[in-house]
Parts: structure tokens; C-alpha cells; sequence
């Protein structure tokens, strides 16, 4: 692993950490005061800072800081996060979003917007707890280099004299001789006591360590003052008795040597001071002879090829490896010998540690595992195969041995169930919940509320509801379209709803549920509803109706899915752009879906749509059209009947209806519309398959026989061919031919010719 | 002999920045993702010196420290917090719960190591 | 130190001496206390503050009670973090390991 993978890491997990840190925030702006939601919300920020601050992203950093810090005071109840708060932070996490997709590929991030956001949120901070401003924003480290660590940079003192090659003698008072000493820079003499208290072992500090620490910066004499020691009988053996008095001969100064002491400064009394004089005034410099004993480096100087010729060698023996580490260390050449020996041990039993690692990480629980999209795809891909292929086998078996050899069928049979169990099982691994483009809505009605000076509360339900990725990754443009719409058009202006006498807050609600096998979203707004007085008069000017249409309500609700269709007087910067519903409505239609609408004055409109589970396989009748096959979908069949001719009515040049329970139906006859015949068929030596079309209107589609029902593989034309009207993908059949698959509304909508005028006239005499 | 070294970081991220860190540096490493994790793990891996996070679901990084500090076994072992709170407050509160020494995040490799090597033999 | 008629005792120091082998090593001792006593610490890695503490104030009590305390053998790492913390076991040391 390298740290471009861990970089990848990192934004897959700032993904996970931003959904995390939006929800809570919506949690919270429902009323949830849970403490642990804060915390949840407070560490997603955190983390992002944290991950952004190792790869040197500071934009990120910066951000992520002032946000963590307005979050802390949320969380430390220094800051009472009432909307007004979240509205900031929720905007704040938007630009949290951006900069990480920026950071990542590059994109940009509106820098105003983040600025006024930072000052927002410094506000906030200080609003409540005036002077702790906070400290400079942290600085992100420069990207760390992946290979070998440097040398650590503040312990291992060198002293200066090292550049020149100078081989520090060690310092030993007794046998120090100024004389020979070469002529070196002055190095000033600190004199250091240090009295531990309990704690400092308590916590796992150690005063041996802190003294090698020390030793390494520097030639040292040492002190240990036991005087304090009781006799054994009288002592608490977790207690600190000793004490220490060292003078060291330094270049980092006193802070230097505070540095040393920094994890244990409040465990202990620490004084240090610098003696001015020079060197020599130190060895006289005690007052009462304190017996110093001489702590002499070169007897720990196995490690270094340095010849120490004054110091014969004491100890001969090898030195433990731990005490290797530190005897290099103090040596100014080997410095950095130790830590690529280390390197080295390690390079020799990768193996070793990478097993540990993995049986540490087993410990943990693992209930997902992260599989390539294109895994999946593959493994879904080849289940449709599979499908097709047992429906071949199955087709030529039943073909070429009519005498039915049972067990052949019954083991058929078994195999198409199996293979039915596999392909849904295959499907629910791509199945995944419909929450993250509900959250990413939540960021639209944000900002169209802000934009509009609207104020909206988007309330979801249903966020687990689970379909394909396909079909979610088709879904947020749609559904975008279609939340703007409902803030810019649906809702009305405060003042508005307030005369009206509604909150002044007005309600998106985002519902998804399953609705017999397909997966239904409502978008439902508490607005004024469709004016439909002013969607008519528009129709009319529009040429989509004729001016004395006798048109129901839902009639003229759902004429908004006409193209070029805008209520709005200007087409508004916010869901104008240009498209109409009519584009949401041939996206929804893409899909295999449908969308419908329903609006009640003064109290707001509904959106459903209805959409198949999964883009990759279909319910459908399979039917033959002049000599055709082809594939009609399921769910847009209500019912099949075979017409009898008493039920046929003509109407005009080349109009049909028929008389179905008393009601009149259109009869559409699909070889006409798809171009297969010249002539209409004749619908009495036909099958009509009654369909429910775009807002629920129903026709009667005539074809020449049923062959049965199946589900078929769908393979998209598009990718493979090219768009045909009319037609919504292929698919290939048992038989192996290839079957197109009907794509019921446009031939509905190619039925009615000379569009709606005819077809609203039409219902006025049905 | 290597130095084993235990890690608790809810991050991902993070947790593999010390794995790579750590193991370069010739560390055996050994991770866990939250206090409760890591209390268990020190249970069978007798580590070194543990690095551990603050901010973690579960049981957070000062619960984790006082459960080890409470640990008769385990009790002696140096514990570092990793964590991009540099103020006092939290440096405190995590001392006071018995943390040895802590590392300031963003954490650079160099820092981390010395750190390492400053709390143990 | 001139031995008496006490019987001579003796026990070996534990590899790692931390904050965990304190209490034991202080009641070791304890047991031992009024014979002479030969401590073998050849086998010692890493010892801390507070064992050295437990094993100067043993040393500190057998001089009260005139017994003999003597490091029979000591590994490196043991001589070598007494002297980096100031702590003289010279005149402790028995003279076969003394160099």
C-alpha cells in the first residue's frame, strides 16, 4: 500500500464521513440533542481534518478546523444549535463536500462562499465564548514521503561540532583535562532537577527513558539524589523516591532540554537553567561534592566502529538490541545506523508482520467487504446469460422431445428456479438504499431556498428502501429537477403562506417505498398547488389544447409533462434552465418508470413515481406483432382481453375504440404505429392488452397473439444499436432470437397523432 | 526484537497512514478501530506502546485509556494519543486519564516514531 | 562486609522490571530480609525506576540489618541503566563481575 491508495482511502472515507456529518446535522435539526449524535457529527469533521491534515490538503484543513471548532462549542452546550446555527453548518458541510471533490479531482470550490461560511461559523464560535480565540489555523504537514522515515529530528541531539567531522569525546569529569581538549565552540551547560511524582510512572513514563533522552543531547553528569529512599519495609513500591541533579554540556538550550521532558512536565518538578560560565567553572561549580557519577557514553559504544582509545571497552558482551538503539544514538556518526538496521529486520520478515496485521484486522468485526463495481456487473451480466441460457436449453428440450421425459422437465424446472434465486440474489448485491440521493437533495432545497428566500423543511422517509445502483445513479437528476421545481414553483413565499395562513416554513416531503415489485418516490409539496386555470390558459396559447376543452383535473395537471411545458411567467434561473417536466418525465421513462402528479388547490401536489427495481431484468409479455416478437413489460399491463367485434367502434378516418365495461378505450394497433404493417390489423383477430399510460389514462393496444409470459435479460439498444422510437431495449429470447422490448407510453403517445386536441375531444364524447 | 505497537483509530485513513508508517519504521503493528476493539485486542497481543485516537464511537480514546490503566497487566504499558486536538484542555484530560505522551495530527512519520521511541525502552 | 552466621540466600531478577514488578520485587525482598543475600540479575532486559528504587531501598535495609546484598551477576542493560541514572551498585557488585 502506498500513500496514494491510503489517499483514496481517505476520500472514499471523507464520502462515508460527509453523509455521516449531514445526517446528524438533519438529525439535529429535527431536534435530536442527543449528545451522541454530536459527537457523531462533531468526529466526521474530525476525521476529514484529520485524513486531509496527513495529505497536506489545507484548504480542507482550514475549513474543517473553524467547523470543528464551532462544532465543539455545540457539543461542550457552549453553543445551542437551533436552526439558525444549522442552517450555517449544513451549508458548511455543502462547502465541507465541495472541497473535499476538489481536493480530489481537482474540480473547484466557490472560494467567497467558503470564506463567508468560515466567518459565519467563526462567529458562532465566538458568539458564545468571547476571548478563546482559537490558535492559527493548524498547518498541514507536508505531504509525508512514503519511504523511510528521516532521522527523528528533536531526540537524537547532534551536536553541532559534528558537521566538521569532530568525534565528541565523551565528557567525563574525572578524567577531564582541558589541556587536550580541541579547540571546539563553546557549548553552553545546563543544569537540570527533575523530581518525578507518582504519577509520571503511573502513566506509563519512565524517568530511565527521560535521562537516556536527556544523555542524547549532550555530554551529562548525573546526580541521583536517594535520600528521600525509606527502607524497604516502609516503602510504597509504586512511589517516586528518587530525584536527579544532571548538568549537560548542550547546544539546544533550555528548551531543548524541556523538550525532552515535555510528556512529563506535570508529573514532575522540573527546573532548568543555564550556567553562563564557561565550561570549566561547571566541574567546580558544586557546592557540596556530590560524588557525581561520570555516566560514560563510550561504554555503550559496541554498535560504532569509532575506536574509543581512552575508554577501554567495559562491558564486552553484546548489548541487547533495545540498548543497541540507544548507544547508536548518541553516537553522532551511526545516528542513523540503528533505525535501517531496524528497517532492515523488518524488510527481512515482511511476511511476519503483514500476518499480524491481518490478524489483528480479523479481530475486528467485519460485516461488509468493499467489492469493484465492475465485479458485480460482470457477475450480474453473466447471470442474464445464464437466464437466457436455461431458457434456450429449456425451449429446445421442450422443442425436441415432446414425449416429455419427466425428470428432464422436473430437472428444467429445478434449474429455472435455481437460476431465478441466483439472479435475484446476484441483483440484491447491487441493490443498495436510495439515502444518499436523498441526502444529496437535502443540499438542493438548501440552496433553491436560499436562492428564492424561501424557508423549507425537506422531510425523507424511507431512505433504507432499496433498489438498484442503476437506477439510483439515473435518479438524482431527475429528482433535482424536480425538488427545484417544488421549491420555486410549489411552494409559495412566506408572506404568501403566512396570509394563507400556513407555516411560513413550507414541507418537501421525500417518500420511497416498495410497491409490488418496483419502488414508488413521492415528492409531495405543501405549496399552493397547480393553478389550473393558468396551466390551461397556457396549453391553450401553447396550441396543446383546443381553447373549449372539457379537460378533468388530473387532465390538466398532468399537461405540465408537455414539452415546453413552464408555468412560470419567466423561466427562473433556479428550475427553469430551460427544461420542463416533460424532461423529467422521458428521464423517468428511461428508466422503465412512470410519473404521475396529483395537486390539490391551496394544499400542495404530489409526485409518484414508480420505478422497476433494477434496470437489468424485466417482467414481460412476450407477443407477436405481423410476424414480430415482441416484448411488452408487465407492470404496464392491466388487463388482456380478446375483443369481440360488437365491442369495436370506429371513430372517424382511422379511429378505434372499444367498449370495455362500459367505458371507452382507444385501440392502438402497435404493428400499425411501429411500422411493421400498412393497414390496421384486424382487432377481432387480435389480443388487446389494456395498458395504463402516462397519468393513468388507459388504451388498448392490439397485437396477434400472446406467446406467454417470461423475464427477460434487458440489453440496452442504445449501447448496442441505436434509439428506436418506440421501442425501449432488446432482449434476447429462449430461442435465442432477439426480441424488442415495447416501450408502452411512446407508442401511446405516437398513437394520438395529432396530439391532445383530437384525444380531448374524443374523451368528451366517450 | 521488534517493538509491537497497537493502534485504536476509528479512520481508515489514518489507520493505514500508521500501518505504512509503522511497519516502514520496522514496528510490528497491530490495529483496532475503537476503544472497545482495543481493549480487547491488548487482551492477546501484549503490545509495546499503544497509539491511540481520541474521538471514536463507542468508547473513546480517554475510556480506552483508563480501562488500560485499570488493566493489572497491562496497565504499565506507554500510551500515545494521536490527535489533532493540540489544545490544553484535551492534552489534559487525556494525561489525566493516563496517557504517557501524545502526538499532534496531522501527524508527521518522524514525530510519530520519536514519539515512539521517546516512551520506550 | 563480613558475613555472619545467617544463611546465605539468593534470587534471580526478572527480565522486565516495570511499574508491574514493583510490588513483587519489594515483597520478594521482603521474604529474604535478614539473611545475606546474592541477587542474580543476568537475566535482566529493562529495569525502571521503581524497581531500581525497590532494589537500592533493599539495599539501603540490609545495611540497617548488616546483612550482605550483593549483585552476584548483572546483564548490561542492568549495570548500564543504574549508571545512566546516577545510581552506584559498584561497591554492590560482587568482585568476580566487577571489571
Amino acid at each position: 500500500m502506498d500513500m496514494n491508495e491510503i489517499k483514496e482511502i481517505f476520500f472514499q472515507e471523507c464520502e462515508e464521513q460527509l453523509a455521516e456529518l449531514e445526517s446528524g446535522l438533519l438529525k439535529m435539526n429535527d431536534g435530536d440533542r442527543d449528545p451522541e449524535t454530536v459527537n457523531a457529527v462533531f468526529r466526521a469533521v474530525h476525521s476529514i481534518k484529520g485524513g486531509a491534515g496527513a495529505f497536506g490538503l489545507d484548504d480542507l484543513v482550514s475549513f474543517a478546523h473553524v467547523f470543528e471548532t464551532t462544532l465543539d462549542c455545540v457539543r461542550s452546550n457552549k453553543l445551542e444549535p437551533n436552526q439558525d446555527v444549522l442552517k450555517v453548518m449544513l451549508k458548511s458541510a455543502d462547502v465541507l463536500a465541495d472541497l473535499s471533490n476538489a481536493a480530489r479531482d481537482g474540480g473547484s470550490v466557490d472560494e467567497a462562499r467558503s470564506r463567508q461560511l468560515i466567518r459565519e461559523l467563526e462567529a458562532l464560535a465566538n458568539g458564545e465564548m468571547p476571548a478563546a480565540s482559537e490558535p492559527p489555523v493548524a498547518k498541514a504537514a507536508p505531504a509525508p514521503k512514503a519511504s523511510a522515515p528521516a532521522p527523528a529530528a528533536p531526540a537524537p541531539a547532534v551536536p553541532a561540532t559534528s558537521e566538521d567531522g569532530f568525534q565528541p569525546i565523551p565528557f567525563s569529569f574525572d578524567d577531564f583535562d582541558g589541556e587536550e581538549r580541541p579547540v571546539e565552540p563553546y557549548v553552553p551547560t545546563c543544569e537540570v532537577l527533575f523530581v518525578p511524582k507518582r504519577d509520571l510512572y503511573a502513566k506509563g513514563n519512565e524517568a530511565t527513558l527521560l535521562l537516556r533522552d536527556l544523555s542524547r543531547l549532550g555530554e551529562m553528569s548525573i546526580r541521583c539524589d536517594m535520600d528521600k529512599l525509606p527502607l524497604l519495609q516502609d516503602m510504597n513500591p509504586e512511589e517516586a523516591y528518587f530525584s536527579w541533579k544532571i548538568s549537560i554540556a548542550t547546544d539546544k538550550g533550555e528548551d531543548g532540554v524541556r523538550t525532552v521532558f515535555e510528556f512529563a512536565e506535570w508529573d514532575c518538578d522540573l527546573e532548568v537553567r543555564t550556567i553562563e560560565d564557561e565550561p570549566e567553572a561547571v566541574a567546580g561549580d558544586d557546592e557540596q561534592p556530590m560524588q557525581p557519577v561520570p555516566f560514560d557514553l563510550s561504554i555503550l559504544d559496541d554498535a560504532s566502529d569509532v575506536p574509543a582509545e581512552d575508554e577501554p571497552a567495559v562491558f564486552e558482551q553484546p548489548v541487547a538490541p533495545a540498548a543497541a538503539v540507544e548507544v547508536a544514538s548518541n553516537v553522532v556518526k551511526l545516528a542513523e545506523v540503528p533505525k535501517v538496521e531496524a528497517r532492515a529486520a523488518l524488510a527481512a520478515s515482511p511476511a511476519a508482520s503483514q500476518a499480524a496485521a491481518n490478524a489483528a484486522a480479523s479481530t475486528a468485526a467485519a460485516p461488509t467487504i468493499r467489492v469493484d463495481l465492475d465485479r458485480v456487473d460482470r457477475l450480474i451480466n453473466l447471470v442474464g446469460e445464464l437466464v437466457i441460457n436455461q431458457a434456450m436449453l429449456s425451449q429446445s428440450v421442450i422443442e425436441n422431445d415432446n414425449n416429455g421425459v419427466s425428470s428432464i422437465n422436473m430437472g428444467l424446472e429445478e434449474l429455472q428456479q435455481l437460476t431465478r434465486e441466483i439472479q435475484d440474489s446476484v441483483m440484491a448485491i447491487r441493490a443498495q438504499p436510495v439515502k444518499p440521493v436523498f441526502q444529496r437533495m437535502s443540499r438542493i432545497v438548501r440552496e433553491i431556498a436560499d436562492a428564492t428566500g424561501k424557508s423549507v423543511r425537506l422531510i425523507t422517509e424511507g431512505e433504507n428502501t432499496e433498489v438498484d445502483k442503476t437506477v439510483i445513479d439515473k435518479l438524482a437528476e431527475p429528482l433535482t429537477h424536480m425538488i427545484r421545481n417544488a421549491v420555486d414553483h410549489g411552494l409559495e413565499s412566506p408572506e404568501k403562506r403566512e396570509a394563507a395562513g400556513k407555516n411560513p416554513e413550507g414541507t418537501v416531503r421525500l417518500t420511497a417505498k416498495h410497491r409490488s415489485g418496483r419502488i414508488v418516490i413521492e415528492l409531495a409539496d405543501d405549496g399552493g398547488g397547480i393553478n389550473r386555470e393558468k396551466v390551461r390558459q397556457k396549453a391553450i396559447d401553447n396550441d396543446l389544447i383546443a381553447a373549449d376543452a372539457n379537460l378533468s383535473d388530473e387532465e390538466i395537471d398532468n399537461l405540465i409533462f408537455h414539452a415546453g411545458f413552464s408555468t412560470a411567467d419567466k423561466i427562473s434561473d433556479i428550475s427553469g434552465r430551460g427544461v420542463g417536466m416533460d424532461v423529467v418525465k422521458r428521464s423517468i421513462q428511461a428508466l422503465g418508470g412512470r410519473i404521475t402528479i396529483s395537486s390539490k388547490p391551496g394544499q400542495g401536489s404530489v409526485f409518484t413515481m414508480s420505478l422497476p427495481l433494477t434496470l437489468a431484468v424485466l417482467d414481460g409479455m412476450v407477443v407477436t406483432v405481423a410476424g414480430q416478437t415482441l416484448v411488452v413489460p408487465l407492470t404496464a399491463i392491466v388487463e388482456t382481453l380478446q375483443p369481440e367485434a360488437s365491442a369495436i367502434h370506429s371513430f372517424g378516418a382511422s379511429q378505434r375504440l372499444i367498449s370495455i365495461r362500459n367505458s371507452f378505450c382507444p385501440l392502438v394497433d402497435v404493428g400499425r404505429i411501429l411500422n411493421f404493417r400498412g393497414t390496421q390489423a384486424n382487432p377481432v383477430e387480435g389480443v388487446a392488452l389494456l395498458v395504463e399510460s402516462e397519468g393513468g389514462g388507459q388504451r388498448a393496444l392490439m397485437v396477434d397473439a400472446i406467446q406467454g409470459q417470461r423475464q427477460v435479460v434487458i440489453k440496452s439498444l442504445e449501447a448496442n444499436y441505436t434509439h428506436v422510437p418506440g421501442i425501449a431495449a432488446a432482449t434476447i429470447l429462449g430461442d435465442g432470437r432477439v426480441a424488442l422490448i415495447l416501450d408502452v407510453d411512446a407508442v401511446v403517445a405516437a398513437s394520438r397523432g395529432q396530439p391532445l386536441k383530437q384525444e380531448m375531444s374524443l374523451a368528451a364524447t366517450g | 526484537m521488534k517493538k509491537k505497537v497497537l493502534t485504536v483509530d476509528d479512520s481508515r485513513t489514518i489507520r493505514n497512514m500508521l500501518l505504512v508508517t509503522l511497519n516502514n519504521a520496522g514496528f510490528e503493528t497491530i490495529q483496532a478501530e475503537d476503544g472497545i476493539e482495543g481493549l480487547e485486542v491488548l487482551e492477546h497481543s501484549n503490545p509495546d506502546v499503544i497509539v491511540t485516537d481520541i474521538n471514536m464511537p463507542r468508547l473513546d480514546g480517554f475510556g480506552f485509556i483508563e480501562g488500560v490503566r485499570r488493566n493489572e497487566k497491562y496497565r504499565a504499558i506507554p500510551i500515545l494519543v494521536l490527535t489533532t486536538e493540540s489544545d490544553a484542555e484535551k492534552k489534559n484530560r487525556a494525561r489525566q486519564a493516563g496517557a504517557t505522551g501524545w502526538i499532534v495530527k496531522p501527524f508527521d512519520p518522524t514525530k510519530l516514531i520519536d514519539a515512539i521511541e521517546r516512551v520506550t525502552a | 562486609m563480613a558475613s555472619r552466621k545467617a544463611a546465605q540466600k539468593s534470587m534471580s531478577l526478572a527480565p522486565v522490571l516495570d511499574l508491574n514488578e514493583a510490588t513483587a520485587l519489594r515483597d520478594k525482598l521482603m521474604a529474604l530480609k535478614g539473611s545475606d543475600l546474592t541477587i542474580d540479575a543476568s537475566a535482566v532486559e529493562r529495569v525502571g525506576t521503581l524497581c531500581a528504587q525497590v532494589l537500592m531501598a533493599g539495599a539501603k535495609t540490609w545495611e540497617a540489618d548488616k546483612r550482605n546484598y550483593t549483585f552476584a551477576k548483572a546483564s548490561e542493560p542492568f549495570v548500564k541503566t543504574m549508571q545512566l541514572i546516577g545510581v552506584d551498585i559498584e561497591h554492590l557488585l560482587a568482585k568476580e563481575t566487577q571489571q
